[in-house]
């Protein structure tokens, strides 16, 4: 059988061209293609070089309309056995090709020439065209004329007119030598013979058979010789006389074969006119053929030789006439009984043929699976043939049919995929995917059938030798249908990929990935670190509106806006490296080692940081793929580029989402991540990505280490933050602001001096100190575990968030740095910068309680008065002046007594580990500023020595409270009750009520932030403890008592023998008259001891009272009245009448005698008449009839014995 | 009995959704491959046939050596119960039930399709049931192949 047979083929005449010597492979296609250019030559072209040297046999020549059509087999053909049955089948010429420059010597191309010619014995017309001759060969050329046609070097058109006219040349030759065959085979007849006759030795009815059908197989053949010589009518003749002679003769082979020359000649006759009823006569001949070619079947060498080609080539012959779209089903009826005929072909190679040309027919009706089945069973005989051309060939038909079975190569889809890839994107973006447009991504799916076909292109690939192909097929058969495969073929196919790759050179790439499984995990933001917000320009804080504000992560107002823009826009910068994070997955049963993956990126603005991974066998892993974006402009990532199994694949994610979107629908094998066990993952969309110019890149660095500040409650304090230029673009405006929670704990940044630090130049840093205070656990979070374990703690206040973060919006140059892509669109952005202060706040020294204790110890009476407490004041500035310790103890003077001394009892307990050292200061106000001798202080300190407190222990603390004792009771703190009583009428009282109140409350405040209780402990922590609401609930009550003197005071001292007394101005002397008003001894019994009492008007009104004075003893029994009286006295004791100027003191002298010795108590009281309201307020009268009753503080007098 | 019989259902969309070997012939793999590739193939004729005829048996539509195939196209109701109206309407292709035999039992193929067809429809009517999706159901599988001992 031959291939493309057709019904014309009968009139084509054959001729071999040869490359003579050397012919380049190029170069020999090329003079083909000009060749080829010369397939058919027309008759009236032909004339000039026909000379009729005897009456011409073919009377009929068409020689305006006809053409003598040629077709050339390069390398030429071995005779065929059917030569004499077909002539078309015979090699009627040869054409030598020679090129020159390769070949030199003209003599041996001729000998070559000739000896190759002599294996074509039917060749009529020897010719060997030398291209490229040089000058020398060109004259030798001429010289040898014969069958030498040498082509000189001129451009291509030149050359193929020269060709032409050659062509036509042997055109004219062909023709005059099929005229000399047509005579004499006319007047002498020739034996024709074919296989199928038999090869015995004939007896002699068969003899007078055999010279009775040679007779119709002349006509025939000669027949055949007008058909090719272009003379359709002649062969008509020709044919039917012979089909005549077949007929009566029985020779139905050549019957069938004249019948068949008859066709084509009507066809040739009727060239380019089809109309139905010719074709109707074409079929009905054809038929007639196909039977006739059948019954010639001869049953005793049917094992030899059979027409059975010839039935099945008619076959194929109608099939090519009638194949068209409308004729599809009569078609497939001849090509299936072709194909039935396949069986019965003895040859292979026939078989083969057959196979082609059905293919080829199916694949022309459009029966494109029908052709793709056909070409699997040529690829498969082509696979019987154990040899590497055969393996190429099988490889090659294999891949036509991968369209079919839709398993093709991705080169070969690259240039038509668009569509496909539109509508995935699409369907991506939508995100909800419509099932129909789902199905038909997945449209024939047939995995065995597409398993079969990828196997055989591995196998045909491999025995090809074609490295790149085998690993394409192994990869796509292993990436499409792994779960199908076993794990043991799976093994195989990951080593054929490894032996694939070891033969190809490294770096190929190849269209079709292999594993792992890519998809995209997620693209993170930017750490907070280096977040690019969005500059306003035209606002003085232009990263305002850029983020989103308030403590909601959502915000159903935001929520319209973020569904437009649904895709998120990422802003990428030149120089930082970003990061995008990929999932991995490798469901096969083998441990997968990807040497490099990287992010593929086309807009060739971005370098790729390759990463190696190992994935094990059935897993799955996130890795960070990362780069750096390299200038301006837009990003696209489509995938990645793997290399594994020593080849480089592009992956691109949407792949992989289709085939995830298919495994969900049911219509894919196997979802490779699920069966991985990693969790179902939403659909990542994919971000608009866009890269901007450099900007600054702050980087901070909060000194004392980038962990955790584990404060005390309390504790203040000064950190720094370094902030360092790591971008390559100059910082120019700088903002800094609180967020979180507990933003009050930063009492100080300092942002001037980041101020003055701009531009902040790339490379250079800056230091910013920060004072920060801890804050008071709060009462909520009670963590019995936050002492002991601080680590524990400061986890969870991480976790918390109550840290303070400081947010620094900064921003590069506003106008953009000359580049001029940039220029259109809006200033660079800016970037905000967030510093979380990592706070971790342990429970410190904790408070318990606070009260207000008052402490009474009586006064001795002596020679000199106990000064007043206010007086008191510059001399304890004195003290704490020497800064000797002992002298900031309070010291009691037993002369004064302290009576109306109250401490602020603070207990604190310590449940941490470590010590705390408490120092209570109380802060003064300096009384009078001039006479100070640190007067430029407006307040001093009074300190005391400090307290330890233990761990696991706790303490009180006492602070007196002796120092704020107003110097006189002025009417201002009781405003109110003398608005209230006054005849302002009430209007106004609850104003001034309010107002009053107001004023008290700001005493008190400043009462009590003069107190401060600080703690120190270890080296450097130290703090102040906020106590001070305890404070006030504990003093709220007495305020006033601590606060106001009463508003007389009392005062004894005992007055010997007329002395002048002490004077009360001079405080030195002061001292030194208590002392020795001491040493002078006690008071005797039975002795008249005069004494004297002071009283003192504190207020600013003058005041009328009555004084009494009275003795008890020791059981608190009056002894100066009664009936058991022991003491006696001079002068007047009771109901003394006395007017007290505003501030003044009096004195009032008396004498006492005391019998019996022992331990006596004067107290002094007054009854105040005409009091006025600052003195009722104080009193705390209800009335105001009652009497107001002043009680001075008891003194003690101890009396000794006079014995 | 046949001794080689392949028994699929084609999608719409072309994919085979349901496949059984149901011969008494001994298995072979290559020979299941070949089944399927010619019922493949066949596909192409069953689109030019089905749109010829009214008949949904459509029997030996094509063969490969002395394997025929006989084909039973569904109607469009099929889909017009699983899927709703606009698309069994605008669909153009039918569901197919495809049977690659050796035997000339032509009453009993068509019985086979037409009790197959039964079931098909019964699978189409689950609710979850995706149309155009594989039948994984272990029962129709059951009940295919006692048809085909039945019938084939």
């Amino acid at each position: 059988m031959e291939p493309d047979v057709s019904i014309e083929t009968s009139s084509v005449i054959r001729i071999a061209v040869l490359p003579i010597g050397t012919v380049p492979p190029g170069l020999l296609r090329e003079y083909q293609m000009m060749l080829l250019r010369q397939q058919t030559i027309p008759q009236s072209a032909i004339s000039s070089f026909y000379t009729e040297h005897q009456k011409s046999p073919f009377a009929h020549q068409p020689w305006d309309t006809g053409s003598l059509r040629f077709k050339f087999i390069l390398g030429g053909a071995p005779p065929s056995p059917w030569e004499d049955f077909q002539s078309n089948r015979k090699i009627l010429a040869v054409i030598g090709i020679c090129h020159c420059p390769s070949s030199p010597d003209l003599d041996s191309v001729i000998d070559q020439f000739n000896s190759a010619c002599k294996s074509y014995a039917s060749a009529l017309v020897h010719r060997c065209f030398a291209f490229c001759p040089g000058d020398s060969q060109l004259e030798d050329g001429s010289k040898k004329g014969g069958n030498l046609k040498l082509f000189p070097p001129a451009d291509t058109q030149t050359q193929e007119m020269h060709l032409q006219t050659m062509m036509q040349d042997i055109a004219a030759s062909l023709l005059m030598e099929f005229e000399k065959w047509v005579l004499k085979a006319e007047s002498a007849g020739t034996i024709l013979k074919t296989p199928l006759d038999s090869q015995a030795s004939l007896n002699s009815e068969e003899v007078l058979k055999a010279k009775k059908r040679r007779l119709a197989r002349s006509q025939k053949t000669i027949g055949d010789y007008c058909l090719l010589a272009g003379s359709p009518v002649d062969a008509s003749a020709h044919y039917s006389t012979s089909q005549e002679l077949a007929r009566l003769t029985g020779d139905y082979f050549w019957y069938a074969g004249a019948l068949e020359g008859g066709v084509c000649a009507l066809l040739l006759d009727r060239m380019g006119q089809k109309d139905p009823a010719m074709e109707e006569e074409v079929r009905y001949r054809y038929n007639s053929v196909i039977v006739h070619y059948r019954k010639s079947f001869i049953q005793d060498n049917a094992q030899r030789v059979s027409p059975l080609s010839f039935e099945l080539e008619a076959t194929l012959k109608l099939a090519r006439f009638l194949c068209r779209r409308e004729l599809a089903k009569e078609v497939v009826e001849l090509l299936t009984s072709a194909a039935d005929g396949a069986k019965s072909l003895i040859d292979a190679s026939d078989r083969l043929i057959l196979f082609v040309e059905i293919a080829r027919l199916y694949g022309t009706i459009g029966y494109q699976r029908k052709a793709a089945f056909f070409s699997r069973q040529i690829a498969q005989l082509y696979l019987q043939q154990e040899n590497r051309l055969a393996a190429i060939s099988a490889m090659q038909v294999l891949a036509m049919t991968t369209k079919a079975y839709r398993v093709q190569s991705r080169t070969s889809t690259s240039e038509h995929s668009l569509p496909n890839k539109q509508i995935g994107s699409s369907h991506v973006d939508g995100g909800k995917m419509h099932h129909h447009s789902v199905v038909s991504l997945f449209e024939s799916q047939w995995s065995t059938l597409q398993m079969v076909v990828l196997r055989e292109i591995l196998l045909s690939a491999v025995r090809a030798g074609d490295p790149l192909a085998a690993w394409s097929a192994a990869a796509r058969l292993l990436r499409s249908y792994y779960p199908l495969i076993t794990p043991a073929g799976q093994n195989g196919l990951a080593s054929a990929l490894s032996n694939s790759a070891d033969r190809l050179p490294s770096g190929t790439r190849c269209a079709d990935p292999a594993l792992p499984f890519i998809r995209l995990y997620s693209f993170p933001l930017h750490p907070s670190q280096m977040d690019i917000v969005k500059r306003n320009p035209e606002r003085e804080d232009w990263w305002a509106g850029s983020a989103p504000s308030g403590p909601f992560i959502y915000t159903p107002f935001s929520k319209g806006e973020s569904n437009d823009s649904s895709k998120q826009d990422l802003i990428w910068v030149v120089g930082e490296p970003i990061q995008v994070l990929v999932e991995l997955a490798n469901p096969c049963g083998f441990d997968l080692r990807v040497d490099s993956i990287y992010l593929s990126v086309h807009s060739g603005n971005f370098d790729a940081f390759p990463v190696s991974v190992n994935l094990p066998t059935n897993s799955s892993k996130v890795i960070t793929l990362s780069g750096i974006p390299t200038s301006v402009g837009p990003v696209t990532i489509p995938g990645c580029m793997v290399h594994c199994f020593g080849v480089v694949t592009e992956h691109l994610f949407k792949d992989v989402d289709n085939l995830l979107l298919g495994a969900t629908q049911g219509l894919v094998l196997s979802d490779p991540f699920r069966c991985c066990g990693s969790a179902k993952l939403r659909n990542v969309s994919f971000p608009n990505i866009s890269v901007v110019p450099p900007l600054p890149l702050l980087v901070p660095h909060v000194g004392g280490g980038d962990g955790a500040i584990i404060l005390y409650e309390g504790e203040i304090r000064g950190l720094w933050i370094n902030l360092a230029n790591a971008g390559t673009v100059p910082v120019e405006q700088v903002h800094i602001s609180l967020s979180g929670k507990n933003q009050d704990c930063v009492i100080s940044v300092a942002y001037e001096t980041l101020k003055a630090a701009l531009p902040l130049k790339p490379g250079s840093e800056v230091k910013i100190p920060v004072t920060l205070k801890a804050w008071q656990l709060g009462l909520l979070d009670p963590d019995p575990a936050a002492g002991k374990s601080a680590f524990g703690s400061m986890m969870r206040h991480f976790k918390d968030g109550s840290s303070p973060t400081v947010v620094i919006h900064y921003a590069g140059s506003l106008s953009s740095s000359g580049d001029p892509s940039t220029v259109g669109s809006s200033v660079p952005p800016g970037r905000r910068l967030v510093v979380p202060l990592q706070i971790c706040v342990l429970q410190g020294l904790s408070f318990v309680k606070a009260r207000l204790l008052s402490m009474e110890i009586p006064a001795h009476v002596g020679e000199n008065l106990p000064k007043p407490v206010h007086v008191d004041s510059q001399s304890t500035e004195r003290t704490i002046g020497s800064e000797s310790k002992l002298d900031r103890l309070v010291k009691i003077d037993p002369f004064r007594g302290s009576w109306g001394l109250r401490f602020l009892e603070l207990e604190l307990s310590n449940p941490t580990d470590v010590v705390f050292d408490i120092s209570v200061s109380v802060q003064l106000e300096n009384p009078s500023n001039a006479d100070n001798d640190s007067a430029d202080q407006d307040a001093v300190e009074y300190g005391y020595p400090k307290t330890r407190i233990d761990r696991d222990c706790s303490a009180r603390v006492l602070i007196p409270l002796e120092h704020f004792k107003l110097p006189i009771l002025d009417g201002s703190f009781f405003m109110k009750d003398i608005q209230a009583d006054g005849p302002t009428g009430s209007r106004n009282s609850s104003f001034s009520e309010k107002n009053a109140k107001a004023e008290l409350n700001a005493s008190i405040k400043n009462l009590i932030s003069r107190i401060k209780v600080r703690w120190q402990s270890g080296r450097n922590s130290s703090g102040e403890l906020n106590i001070k609401d305890a404070i006030q609930a504990a003093l709220q009550a007495s305020v006033m008592d601590v606060l106001l003197p009463d508003p007389l005071t009392f005062g004894f001292r005992l007055v010997r023998n007329g002395l002048e007394p002490a004077k009360l101005e001079s405080p030195n002397e002061l001292n030194s008259s208590v002392q020795s008003s001491a040493s002078k001894g006690p008071v005797l019994a039975h002795d008249m001891t005069p004494m004297e009492v002071l009283v003192r008007n504190n207020t600013k009104d003058l005041i009328k009272m009555s004084l009494s004075i009275t003795c008890r003893d020791v059981a608190g029994e009056n002894c100066v009245e009664g009936a058991k009286a022991t003491v006696l006295w001079a002068g007047i004791l009771s109901g003394i009448t006395i007017e007290i100027p505003p501030l003044q003191e009096i004195k009032h002298s008396f004498s006492l005698y005391f019998l019996v010795p022992g331990e006596y108590t004067l107290v002094a009281a007054a009854l105040i008449d005409d009091a006025n309201d600052i003195l009722r307020a104080r009193a705390r009268t209800h009335s105001p009839d009652e009497p107001i009753f002043c009680c001075g503080p008891p003194y003690n007098v101890r009396v000794i014995g006079t014995a | 009995m046949a001794t080689t019989a392949c028994f699929i259902i084609v999608s719409r969309n072309d994919i085979p959704i349901y496949e059984a070997e149901v011969g008494s012939a001994a298995k072979r793999e290559d020979a299941a491959q070949l089944h399927q590739f010619i019922l493949h193939a066949a596909l192409d004729i069953v689109q030019d046939i089905a749109w010829t005829t009214s008949a949904m048996f459509l029997k030996a539509i094509d063969r490969f050596n002395d394997l025929v195939v006989s084909v039973y196209v569904t109607a469009v109701f099929c889909r017009y119960i699983s899927y709703n109206l606009i698309f069994s309407l605008t669909t153009s292709l039918h569901t197919r039930l495809m049977l690659l035999h050796d035997s000339r039992n032509d009453d009993g193929i068509k019985s086979f399709f037409q009790e197959v067809h039964e079931l098909y429809i019964k699978v189409l009517l689950n609710p979850l049931y995706l149309p155009g999706s594989r039948i994984a159901s272990s029962h129709f599988d059951t009940k295919v192949r006692a048809l085909a001992r039945k019938y084939l």
